[in-house]
């Protein structure tokens, strides 16, 4: 391997084209460009899918191929055309995956795993174009084993309807991000999700037990805690299932998963506490959390621009006084008598920390609608009022709770410095999650509105810059550059190396050793760097 | 432990403090900061039909673009089991942003939006509307994008095939050809009401679509007979065609206005005031397209039957007492449900008729079933509506239940038919109700309906019955004959009405 690398380091040295493919005996690696394939390359490849999909299993129109270039993530709308994919594939089996990709890596073809394309960074976004696999016809239930408590699925499901089927045997699936409604189960293996209630049922890691994992050369892995389909700890070997959990797309396609299944819980406490000020909220939030309550499923944290936030409109906060600044809120799962008796432990903890109780239809209200309550288009605002429509997007660290104030500080600093120039950026305020039950990290988030419609290249690299800003703060206090949406886009992916130290050698490593071609998913996380080019600057 | 930078510190200014944009107490220097960044916006597209049209529905797609939650994908009866992207709310909206771009253009997008039963699921999901809808009058408009985008592809010369087809024999037998090859005509579009002596124009005229003026006839006689048992008042339309609302839904929007300016001097030729409407489809039509086309000339009002029997039972005037063997669920109709919020009054009657076992689910939980038969799709995607349709038998399969009932004509084709897949019947709530009156209803439930009934006359249970017969006190599932098991009037549980 080593010295086949160095050859083509060479190689690609000298110049891009040689390690081009050519005719039917392509070498060398995927070709680091961003030019859609040749008509002649095209024409190859779709007569290379005909024998493993049916065509209506192939997709080419320009409308399937533009609608599959994009995640919510901040995107150069005015760059759209230079993320749009050659050609678009939804198998419907793994063996499909795997011909697919076996084809793509013959050809040296870039390949990108898409499932519900609702990541908030952009593992599943083309950036060299090639063959997108869009998995979401994967969405099959397999097998349900109510004795050992696991569900196998296609990777294609969300997890909204897998609960949907679940809930008629009393069981549920709690993996629960923002995008609850829409993402799906593979793309919470890609990015190694984040749950809203993992202080209490652990987080994507903790809850898929096992999965298949098409691997860049077409092979297939399966892979869990040793090899079992259904266990949930071995010591068997290497632990390479969380290898394969959160490469975005990098490492290989997921295509059917067991899971870890928990019965639907009987009773369900929200409440939602008010402060005068930040630093009371903050501190309950870390005495909550501490405070080892069984049935705790999680703690937000609104600051006080959230708060400012959340007045823009009639429906969430307004009514509230004036000297409400900050906001807390808890989740308690359970059966009921242990949530009553959970639910006393933290109300008192909240009163002895100046918590006012919001109520319990606002409690209720708010924690239901979780999902889609705060972040909407029609809360973009100019900085004197003026209605934008914008798009929302956040940027997350993993913080410890100690340090939330500071990174919280030092982040609505880099986007007030933003709107000194421009109303392209807004500040929506931050949310800080428990990550953990015991309270020793926060997903900590700025969510920011962007004028979409008024990028241009000046504006999209100004953004680019304060998300290398807002990740250098997480990383100055110690924190982690993202606690879930994945850190491979531009601006923070800048400071991988620093974050990861040696790791990120050992990445280098491993995608070379997987990946020999480079052709999954490439051009993420500064990974050309394992085949001799540092593609950071190009394509900005 | 980690050495932390210290923190930067500047000149505070009004930045530096949470504020709430466009609040009076904010400093004035929020206003005063030059915009130094924003970038232009994209010149208007050459073509004046494709500028027009981005320059309508821009801003609209752009609320959708910039949300990117795509939460309406899992209610969407398309995308639910077609799975394709392109064929979701979100693209529809996304594919506007592009054309504005100069990235796509009408002849590009045409086609998917073919994919969408314009049943409204999505826009109710869309959290802009769930939760900035009531403060800003907001809703997504999916169903209007859309029906947009149909009709700058026909303006365009950008055809379906199939469709195309329909509306033409549409417009030269001024009703849609639902018979297939056996065709359609003024001279039989009151055929339906045969026997039943309904004058012709007045006040009230009962308007009967085209679906079930000539398949699913039984509806129409079950409405009639109703409101003629109640002593309501109503006659038939001198001279009606087609509402015209299909053809604006497929984007045929010039025939939709000719259609609806006949209905409206038609009516007025009749003095009629009001109009009956017994179908989903008709009653967005009237109260939906017909204001837009004519403004304040359009002073008819319009009555959802179901809303006038829902008040005739409250009133005593029609007491349903002939007990109605069979367990039921309810399919909420999109239109009425999702399009119009009418949940109440369908459930109202139901639980009124004697005998019946309602096992209902929720309107919200409702919001991602469909039946496929909406938007045109059937017509040129007869498989996906099938698909659909399949999918929403399943579900009620789930329950204890023999029967669905449906309130909406279109629909009941595709049920049925998948219905039957799945050994359940699909039958019209208007039908249903009148039985409990003591009605002799006639017509016909169309092809799988009426083979159903014959079967189930000879004494071939229902489903669920076969299968909980015994459990519920009946006869065990076995072929009594329909009535001669002895378990009590209408209680044997197979059949026998």
């Amino acid at each position: 391997m080593r010295e086949r690398f160095r050859r083509l380091r060479v190689r690609g040295a000298l110049t891009m084209t040689i390690t081009e493919p050519t005719g039917t005996d392509p070498i060398g690696t995927a070709a680091f460009t961003t030019e859609p394939l040749s008509d002649d390359r095209l024409a190859q490849l779709v007569a290379a899918l005909r024998p493993v999909l049916a065509d209506d299993q192939i997709l080419l129109a320009k409308t399937d191929r533009y609608n599959r270039a994009r995640v919510p993530a901040p995107f150069p709308v005015h760059r759209w055309s230079e993320r749009v994919p050659d050609v678009v594939v939804m198998p419907t089996s793994t063996e499909q995956v795997a011909a697919v990709v076996r084809v793509a890596n013959e050809l040296r073809i870039p390949v990108v795993p898409r499932d519900g394309g609702t990541g908030l960074t952009d593992g599943a976004v083309p950036h060299r174009r090639g063959i997108v696999v869009d998995v979401k016809k994967m969405n099959q239930i397999h097998e349900l084993d109510l004795v050992n408590r696991t569900v196998t699925v296609g990777t294609g499901i969300s997890m909204l309807k897998l609960n949907e089927r679940l809930a008629q045997h009393g069981l549920f699936y709690p993996d629960d991000p923002a995008s609850y409604p829409c993402s799906l189960v593979g793309g919470r293996i890609g990015t190694s999700g984040w749950s809203l209630i993992g202080s209490r049922y652990g987080h994507t890691r903790d809850l898929v037990l096992s999965f298949d994992h098409v691997l860049p050369t077409g092979e297939v892995l399966h892979v869990g805690d040793g090899i079992g389909q259904k266990i949930s700890k071995s010591s068997s070997g290497y632990q390479l299932k969380h290898l394969f959990m959160g490469h975005q797309g990098t490492l290989g396609i997921a295509t059917r998963a067991t899971l870890k299944l928990f019965p639907k819980p009987e009773a369900e406490l929200s409440p939602f506490w008010a402060f005068d000020n930040y630093d009371d909220a903050h501190a309950c939030t870390g005495a909550l959390a501490r405070a080892g309550v069984a049935t705790f499923a999680g703690a937000v944290l609104f600051d006080e621009h959230k708060v400012a936030y959340l007045r823009r409109d009639d429906e969430a906060y307004i009514p509230q006084p004036t000297d409400v600044r900050a906001l807390v809120c808890a989740v308690m799962y359970g059966y009921e008598d242990e949530v009553r008796a959970g639910g006393r432990r933290l109300f008192r903890i909240a009163r002895e920390h100046g918590a006012r109780y919001l109520g319990d239809e606002i409690s209720e209200g708010d924690w239901a609608a979780r999902h889609d309550r705060y972040a909407t288009p029609l809360h973009g605002r100019t900085k004197d009022g003026q209605v934008i429509p914008m798009s929302w997007h956040c940027e997350d660290a993993a913080v410890n709770f100690s340090n939330v104030p500071a990174v919280s500080r030092a982040w609505h600093e880099i986007l007030a410095d933003l709107r000194r120039k421009t109303d392209v950026f807004d500040d929506w305020g931050m949310f800080a999650y428990t990550s953990a039950a015991t309270g020793v990290d926060y997903l900590t988030e700025i969510d920011v509105g962007i004028w979409e419609q008024r990028l241009d290249d000046a504006a999209w690299a100004a953004w680019v810059q304060a998300k290398r800003d807002i990740a250098a703060v997480a990383l100055a206090h110690g924190g982690s550059m993202s606690a879930c949406h994945g850190s491979c886009r531009e601006g923070e992916v800048d400071l991988l190396p620093q974050e990861l130290g040696k790791g990120f050698d050992v990445m280098l490593e491993v995608k070379r050793a997987l990946d020999p071609n480079n052709v999954m998913n490439p051009g993420k996380y500064l990974l050309d760097r394992a085949y001799g080019r540092d593609t950071t600057d190009e394509n900005r | 432990m980690t050495q932390v930078e210290p923190e930067r510190t500047r000149d505070a200014d009004a930045l530096s403090q949470p504020f709430t944009p466009g609040a009076p107490s904010n400093p004035p220097e929020l206003a005063a900061y030059p915009e130094t960044l924003a970038g232009p916006v994209p010149p208007p597209r050459s073509d004046p039909k494709t500028a027009a049209f981005v320059e309508q529905w821009r801003n609209t797609s752009y609320n959708c673009y910039s949300s990117g939650h795509k939460f309406c994908r899992e209610v969407c009866p398309v995308t639910q089991v077609e799975r394709n992207e392109s064929w979701t709310p979100t693209a529809f909206h996304a594919n506007v942003v592009a054309m504005e771009r100069g990235e796509l253009d009408i002849a590009d997008i045409a086609a998917d939006y073919v994919n969408c039963t314009q049943c409204g699921a999505c826009e109710l999901r869309c959290p802009n509307t769930l939760f900035t809808g009531d403060f800003y009058r907001f809703r997504t408009r999916t169903v209007d994008v859309v029906k947009a985008v149909r009709s700058l592809a026909v303006e365009s010369g950008v055809h379906q095939p199939s469709w195309q087809i329909w509306n033409e024999r549409t417009d030269l037998r001024t009703h849609e050809p639902v018979l297939g090859e056996t065709p359609v005509s003024q001279e039989r579009v009151r055929d339906w009401a045969e026997g039943l002596d309904i004058p012709i124009g007045g006040e009230t005229v009962l308007f009967v679509d085209c679906e079930a003026a000539f398949y699913r006839t039984s509806v129409p006689r079950a409405v009639a007979q109703m409101l003629q048992m109640a002593g309501y008042e109503f006659g038939l339309m001198g001279e009606q065609w087609c509402c015209g609302g299909p053809a604006a839904e497929m984007g045929y929007a010039e025939q939709a206005q000719r259609f609806a300016r006949h209905n409206l001097d038609n009516w007025r030729a009749t003095g009629t005031k009001r109009v009956l409407v017994l179908d989903p489809h008709d009653y967005i039509s009237f109260t939906e397209d017909y204001p837009k086309y004519f403004g304040e000339e359009f002073d008819v009002e319009v009555v959802l039957v179901i809303e006038v029997l829902a008040q005739l039972l409250r009133e005593g005037r029609l007491t349903p007492s002939v007990p109605v063997d069979r367990a039921i669920t309810y399919h909420d109709p999109c239109r009425l449900n999702k399009r119009k919020g009418i949940w109440q009054e369908p459930r109202e009657l139901l639980r009124a008729i004697p005998g019946l076992r309602f096992e209902d689910v929720d309107r919200v939980t409702q919001w991602s079933y469909c039946s496929g038969g909406g938007g045109g799709l059937p017509i040129e995607k007869p498989e996906l509506t099938a698909k659909i349709s399949a999918m929403r038998l399943e579900r009620a399969a789930e329950l204890d239940v023999d029967t669905l009932v449906s309130a909406c004509p279109w629909s009941e084709r595709p049920l049925s038919e998948a219905g039957d897949a799945e050994d359940i019947d699909v039958v019209d709530l208007h039908e249903l109700f009148a039985q409990s009156l003591g009605i002799t209803v006639g017509g016909s439930r169309g092809d799988v309906g009426d083979r159903r009934l014959a079967q189930e006359r000879t004494g071939v249970p229902g489903r669920a019955r076969r299968a909980h017969g015994s459990s519920r006190g009946g006869c065990g599932g076995g072929g009594c004959g329909g009535g001669g098991c002895g378990n009590g009037s209408g209680g044997c549980g197979c059949g026998g009405h």
